[in-house]
């Protein structure tokens, strides 16, 4: 007998959650290990990892500077609002540098890039699974886990860093030109300040962010568009669940780093 | 239920495949289709004609039974066996299946399984690859750069074709494959069907929906309905069927009838 009133359904739900969650994450892992294995095995061809890289990479670097650029004059001229006449100026360095570097260059890369990429990857392959294409492509031979899967994870893994770098200088910068006009810090003494806090492994920090960003990312967007079905209303569904799924991924994955690696 | 075939040495063999999705769509179907021979599969739409062609790949995996492939288990016989019966086997899709992205010529070469393109010169590829196409009758200097979208409906269809003899299989599986054309490329490709199946000397599996097509074309036919073998035989004994199922298929009046009778998905 189902069970009835609002204890039972809940119980229900939770149950249908915890198994969805974990067939998902089964599947995550099946999926990352065999693209290992076809790493290993040298499976994947370079030309597909370059093609991927100059779509997943260098077509990036563009949205992903004019966001930087803005991030870093919105924090800069937050910051400064909040410090006035309270907080020497020169502080002003440090928060616009470590922000960036900490936080936003790596985030707000990886949100860009699960808009761009991320969604873009689970169409693709969403719809080359509903129209048969991955049919077709097993029917005569060829694994889409090398073919298809394992070239973005890579060309995603080797941009993602490059990336963030490139925000962050990027954001940096902006800041403090931002800084300069709108509360007369100069560079030098934006540079003093930031020198006065900053830690190399800040940007060691960063980049192993990116680097799990850059893993995350392209695994959950293949692993949504190959289980992708129900023709075009099923590709729509699949990219929508996929884009909320990294978002919230990348999001977890930032407020797990700070007790993990900072401390 | 009816056997088809003796099932020794068959070219392909179902053994008693289940296959339920939310519900059944294959209930125990036992079928064989001999070397060399043509071979269509009848039935009403949703019946599992075409996910029993996809368990002969392992492109959908039965709940129940095996497959066996020029005498290899699809199923138990490992990796290196199922790799050996793509090789061996062209599949056809309905919609052609091509790959957005790449050009004919790309979309066709995919089709020659890895090993022998490692084996053969750049030359000996392009020259595969335009025979294919001349094979189902495209002018490769008229298309091989060209994207699928900027082909028609039935050069598509053609180039899916192309891209499933490349390999020179041993088998081709055609699903529905003049499904969406006109009656002059139905008969184009049909026409092609038993072209290619006699040049090429391979077994062909055919399912469709043209029956008087399939009819003609080929050597046995079968009728799946509900999940089940409901006819297997002759064509000239299809034709000849007392049961209004199949009689259905074949006869508009008897069709109209059984619509108030039989429950056809």
């Amino acid at each position: 007998m189902a069970p009835s009133g609002f204890v039972g359904r809940f119980f229900i739900a939770v149950e249908r959650w915890s198994s969805s969650v974990a067939e998902h994450a089964g599947q995550l892992g099946l999926l990352a290990w065999n693209i290992g294995v076809a790493c290993v095995r040298l499976r994947v061809s370079k030309r597909d990892i370059l093609r991927q890289l100059h779509i997943i990479g260098i077509q990036s670097v563009m949205i992903v500077l004019i966001a930087a650029a803005l991030i870093g004059v919105v924090t800069s001229q937050q910051g400064g609002y909040q410090m006035q006449s309270q907080i020497p100026l020169y502080v002003m360095g440090s928060v616009v540098v470590e922000s960036v570097v900490l936080e936003m260059g790596p985030v707000l890369t990886a949100i860009v890039m699960v808009g761009r990429v991320g969604a873009r990857i689970t169409a693709e392959l969403g719809t080359m699974k509903v129209s048969e294409q991955i049919d077709a492509l097993v029917s005569v031979g060829r694994d889409p886990i090398e073919v298809l899967a394992a070239p973005r994870v890579i060309a995603m893994i080797i941009s993602m860093p490059l990336l963030v770098a490139m925000a962050n200088l990027m954001g940096i910068t902006t800041g403090m030109i931002s800084a300069q006009y709108t509360l007369g810090l100069g560079s030098e003494t934006f540079f003093y300040g930031a020198r006065l806090f900053w830690h190399s492994y800040d940007l060691l920090y960063s980049l192993m962010k990116a680097l799990v960003f850059g893993v995350s990312i392209p695994l959950i967007a293949v692993h949504m568009g190959l289980r992708t079905s129900g023709g075009a209303e099923g590709v729509g569904r699949s990219t929508t669940q996929s884009v909320v799924f990294m978002t919230l991924t990348i999001l977890v994955i930032d407020a797990l780093f700070p007790p993990l690696f900072l401390n | 239920m009816s056997v088809a075939g003796n099932g020794s040495g068959a070219a392909i063999e179902y053994r008693n495949v289940f296959k339920a999705f939310d519900l059944p769509v294959l209930s125990g179907v036992t079928l064989s289709v001999e070397p060399g021979e043509m071979f269509a599969l009848f039935g009403p739409s949703g019946t599992g004609k075409s996910v029993l062609l996809k368990t002969t790949i392992a492109l959908v995996t039965p709940d129940r039974g095996d497959v066996i492939v020029g005498g290899e288990s699809v199923y138990f016989g490992g990796r290196d066996a199922l790799e050996r019966i793509r090789r061996m086997v062209g599949f056809v899709f309905q919609y052609a299946a091509l790959f957005d992205s790449l050009t004919v010529f790309e979309n066709v070469e995919i089709g020659i399984p890895e090993e022998s393109l490692k084996r053969m010169r750049a030359n000996e590829v392009a020259h595969r690859v335009s025979e294919s196409l001349e094979l189902v009758n495209l002018d490769p200097s008229q298309v091989l750069g060209k994207l699928p979208s900027e082909l028609s409906g039935g050069m598509k269809k053609r180039v899916g074709i192309a891209r499933a003899i490349a390999g020179r299989p041993e088998i081709l599986l055609w699903d529905e494959p003049t499904t969406g054309l006109d009656p002059v490329n139905t008969a184009a490709i049909e026409r092609l069907i038993t072209q290619l199946s006699d040049e090429l000397k391979v077994t062909s599996l055919l399912v469709t929906h043209d029956i008087e097509g399939g009819l003609e074309m080929c050597d046995r036919v079968a009728m799946l309905e509900g999940g089940r073998l409901r006819f297997c035989g002759l064509p000239e004994d299809f034709r000849a069927s007392k049961d209004p199922v199949v009689n259905a298929f074949t006869d508009r009046k008897a069709a109209t009838a059984a619509l108030d009778t039989l429950e056809i998905t």
